[in-house]
């Protein structure tokens, strides 16, 4: 029993990634139509560098992701303060509303997007992704975070208080550090999730600017091409790298409690 | 030590001095950015696009606007439309389907078989490649599905004279890759609820007589229900709106709801129709969580 | 002296009054007790004192400085908190210098007194530890060091020994009121313990219901209980009910019970109550010695209750149940159905306030 149910997870495992190896060793492939039997060159990694709408939407992607990360850090965190350690009416309808961009299909809200933005005169571009990837990042950040307040107990800001902190100070001082591990775990979401968007992206971009995602999407409708393999490998190992960080460190505790 | 409270050193910031804002003011201060954020990206936009669904055609130039309610009527107007409203809803059961069986079953290995770190580490094995891109996901089957890819190199090493199995550009492989991006959601779920089972519930109900089906059948299932539906829920409501899968492994069958509201926005710029199916689409999504949300609530309750 | 004031406050949550017209002093210098029973109000009094509520109504003065509207912050107070809130992320040390740093005490001066503050509670040396790595007694002492250590003009405790076992309790109760009569401070502490109340406190306060019922001296609250709620909060207590005569009150099977206190109007109707310890029982049959009390009554006892050192019967009078509480000293102690006589002494027996 227990040997078929170990095989049985490891068939499982091989399908989560045989195919992504595949197409990982395929980018090492020699030949331009993926024929076999395989034989490794680096030539499509090279080809990759003199490819520059795809080199400049990594480009964009990345910074994408690195500002969404900042901004629907510091924002999801400051309602997740109030969310955890104030009381007042409707915050239960404002949890709620953490909820839409979570469970909405990213194609509904993505075309919405698209349809104000149109009419709003914000248009389409950077800053448009932006506010859209931010707002996606949002929830998330709140619920990480929210999650972090639970395991730091609301009477230690009141001990700092009794001691002579101001609130800030308290919140500084005390919270903020305790709570920098799920912190930077929210930040790290927030990252992954800007990196690998591609649906909402996808109506925001123009064809002057896009990302990474929205690039290999029409590079793959053009046709396949090892080139695709090799910056496909590049963003699976990126976030992958992304995730691996953030499990290590959104541990409750997995930050304060090395000494 | 006396302490000589008489002799008490003095506070450096003394109340006084600045008035601490109200506390409705300051939690106000803390929400505005985030809620006002999500106001101007999210809800206003899906209020716009609501109203640009009973929208004759899309606003442009100087054309008068024009109400009407007969974008929702489209499933009557356009038949064809019904077809693929059907063969999305076939799409998502399957899909649905295979991850349940599948992924119940690797939750049950995982419970039952594995423990302590191998089974920590094996569960995040089995999570990581959420976290990876979908696109690039999809991307890697029609390395093995297409013709002479993967697959059918595979099976001639064994059996050179075989023909192409390869099926790239069928339903059947829309089904695979979707199954392989939402597989690890119902293997979570369905984990959460099975991981709480008592262990002497089982040895109890086994040394009672019971069969492994037994088994099962009265206990391990009706147990794992609430993660079984709260992961089908999950599951399916995104696939019926999946577009890209469908796209780049159905080719031409791919036709979905999703690649249709896409073309509306993307090719036939009829967007009071796409805005139009989105919330029909819509309305179907918040059906089905408003049914489970009980046993969302806990399934996902990590 | 007069240290801490609070005059007539009231606190409602919603519409439901949770402290009704509290006013009372707290000497400078002295421990007192807020006791009552769960939900009676004693945190949210304590935690206006301390500055975290805002009263709907009345003053708290520290000092004599009006505070009611003065944030935590500013109060100059100290705190120890049930769950002790030590900063799981700072050392001892820096737990304890917090309090000194947020008032410009650094480096060297601070050092000395955190070192003094940590002597005083009996854990020197343990200052580079984190609290994670201490007991649950050691790290209330630290609680307790951080909250003195800056001289603040209050130190209020809430409930803090209730997480720990019964030993290290009692062990800690001695350490308080040390801590307490060395520090000099005025301090306020809130329990639902009535032993612990009375042990540590030079004042103990009974709330009831978002009142104070009566505040005193442990002996006094408990020997002369003003309402029959505090008289059974403190301990178990014989209530006895009868119209008032002169010197005493007369039962409604004839016989007087006489009281060495002042009374109502003579033919009003009063209670009174007695503690069961007070009572001394006379065996009848055997010819137990008399005694100079001058209430005596008889009665059967109906049941024995052993406890080692002693025993508590339960004596049935003309349809009255009364509690006794006995040494074991007697050479055999009384059966179920010995006739007795109940005796004890008109200062024993207290007049109790009619309801409110
Ligand atoms: N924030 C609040 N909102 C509404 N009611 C409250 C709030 N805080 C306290 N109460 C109510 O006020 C009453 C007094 O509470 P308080 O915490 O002061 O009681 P307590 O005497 O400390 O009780 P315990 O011994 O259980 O700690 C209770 O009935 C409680 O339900
Ligand atoms: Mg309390």
């Amino acid at each position: 029993m227990k040997i078929a149910a170990r095989f049985y997870i490891a068939a499982i495992l091989a399908f989560l990634y045989l195919p992504i190896l595949v197409m990982m060793a395929m980018g090492f492939n020699e030949s331009p139509l993926y024929e076999l039997p395989f034989s490794f060159s680096t030539r499509w990694y090279q080809a990759l560098a003199g490819n520059a709408p795809l080199v400049n939407s990594g480009i964009n992607s990345i910074w994408i992701a690195v500002a969404t990360s900042i901004i629907a850090t510091v924002l999801g965190t400051m309602a997740s303060v109030a969310l955890s350690r104030r009381t007042f009416r409707g915050k239960t309808l404002l949890q709620l509303m953490l909820l839409p961009p979570i469970a909405i299909p990213w194609l509904i809200t993505g075309t919405a997007m698209l349809v104000f933005f149109f009419y709003s005169g914000i248009g389409r571009g950077l800053h448009a992704l932006l506010i859209g990837h931010v707002a996606l990042a949002i929830p998330y950040v709140v619920l990480v975070v929210g999650t972090g307040f639970q395991t730091v107990r609301a009477d230690l800001e009141e001990a700092a208080m009794s001691l002579g902190s101001t609130p800030v100070h308290a919140f500084f001082s005390i919270t903020l550090p305790l709570l920098y591990p799920s912190i930077l775990g929210a930040a790290l979401f927030a990252f992954a999730v800007s990196l690998d968007q591609f649906v909402i992206s996808y109506f925001l971009a123009t064809p002057g600017f896009s990302t990474l995602p929205v690039q290999i999407y029409s590079a793959i409708r053009k046709g396949f091409t090892p080139e695709i393999n090799a910056i496909s490998t590049i963003l699976l190992v990126g976030s992958m790298a992304v995730i691996v960080i953030f499990a290590l460190f959104a541990k409750p505790g997995g930050v304060s409690d090395k000494r | 030590m006396p302490l000589d409270p008489a002799n008490s050193t003095q506070l450096r910031e003394p109340g006084g001095s600045r008035k601490p804002l109200p506390p409705w003011a300051s939690t106000a201060a803390l929400l505005v950015p985030t809620y006002g954020w999500l106001t101007l990206a999210v809800f206003l936009p899906l209020c716009t696009m609501f109203a640009f669904s009973f929208l004759t055609a899309t606003p442009m130039g100087k054309a008068p606007i024009v109400f009407t309610f007969k974008q929702y009527r489209a499933f009557i107007d356009q038949p064809y439309l019904l077809g693929v409203a059907w063969q999305s809803l076939l799409m998502g059961f399957w899909t649905t389907f295979f991850c349940a069986v599948l992924g119940f079953f690797a939750a049950l290995a995982l419970v039952r078989a594995t423990e302590g770190k191998v089974r920590e580490t094996l569960l995040i094995l089995v999570l990581l490649p959420f976290w990876t891109n979908g696109l690039v996901r999809v991307f890697s089957w029609t390395m093995v599905l297409r013709e002479g890819g993967f697959l059918d190199y595979a099976i001639h090493s064994v059996w050179p004279g075989a023909g192409s199995v390869g099926f790239l550009y069928t339903r059947q492989a829309v089904v695979v890759g979707l199954v392989h991006g939402y597989l690890p959601y119902m293997i979570l779920t369905c984990y959460i609820a099975l991981v709480t089972i008592d262990n002497t519930i089982v040895e109890a109900a086994s040394s009672l007589g019971a069969r492994w089906w037994t088994i099962l059948w009265k206990i391990l299932l009706p147990m794992a229900a609430p993660g079984l539906i709260s992961g089908s829920v999950l599951i399916f409501v995104p696939v019926i709106g999946s577009f890209m899968e469908p796209r780049i492994l159905g080719g031409r069958v791919g036709v979905t709801m999703g690649t249709v509201i896409e073309d509306q926005f993307t090719q036939a710029f009829n967007w009071p129709l796409g805005a139009a199916l989105s919330f029909t689409m819509l309305a179907v999504v918040l059906g089905i969580f408003a049914t489970f949300s009980g046993v969302l609530r806990r399934g996902t309750a990590l | 002296m007069t240290n801490v004031e609070v005059r007539s406050i009231a606190k409602n949550y919603g519409s439901v009054p949770v402290l009704t017209d509290i006013s009372t002093d707290f000497t400078q210098g002295s421990f007192t007790s807020l006791l009552g029973p769960s939900g009676s109000g004693k945190t949210t009094l304590l935690r206006i004192i301390a500055g975290f509520i805002i009263p709907d109504q009345g003053n708290v003065a520290i000092g004599g400085n009006d505070v009611t509207r003065m944030p935590v912050w500013a109060r100059n107070i100290g705190m120890v908190f049930q769950s002790y809130a030590l900063f799981p992320h700072m050392t001892v040390n820096e737990n304890v210098a917090f309090g000194l740093a947020r008032r410009g005490i650094k480096g060297e001066e601070s050092r000395k007194q955190v070192e003094r503050a940590l002597e005083l509670v009996r854990l020197p040396g343990f200052g580079d530890r984190k609290p994670k790595q201490l007991s649950g007694g050691q790290q209330q002492r630290v609680a307790l060091a951080r909250a003195i250590v800056t001289k603040p003009s209050v130190l209020l405790l809430d409930e803090p020994l209730s997480a720990l076992d019964r030993r290290l309790r009692q062990e800690m109760q001695v350490e308080l009121i040390r801590i307490q009569k060395e520090s000099g401070l005025t301090t306020i502490f809130v329990t639902h313990d009535q032993e612990e109340a009375l042990t540590l406190s030079d004042k103990v306060a009974i709330l009831d219901r978002g009142r104070i019922v009566q505040i005193g001296a442990p002996t006094e609250v408990y020997e002369r209980p003003k309402t029959r709620f505090a008289a059974e909060f403190l301990g178990d207590t014989n209530f006895l009910t009868g119209t008032v005569v002169a010197g005493g009150i007369r039962l409604a099977n004839g016989s007087t019970v006489a009281v060495d206190a002042p009374l109502p109007a003579t033919g009003s109707e009063a209670t009174v109550a007695v503690r069961p310890e007070k009572i001394v029982i006379r065996d009848v049959a055997r010819g137990g010695k008399d005694t100079d009390r001058s209430n005596r009554v008889s009665a059967t006892i109906s049941s024995s209750v052993y406890a080692g050192t002693a025993l508590t019967y339960e004596a049935a009078f003309d349809g009255l149940s009364f509690k006794i509480f006995a040494q074991n000293s007697d050479a055999r102690p009384h059966s179920v159905g010995d006739v007795v006589e109940l005796t004890w002494s008109p200062l024993h027996t207290v007049p109790l306030e009619a309801a409110a």
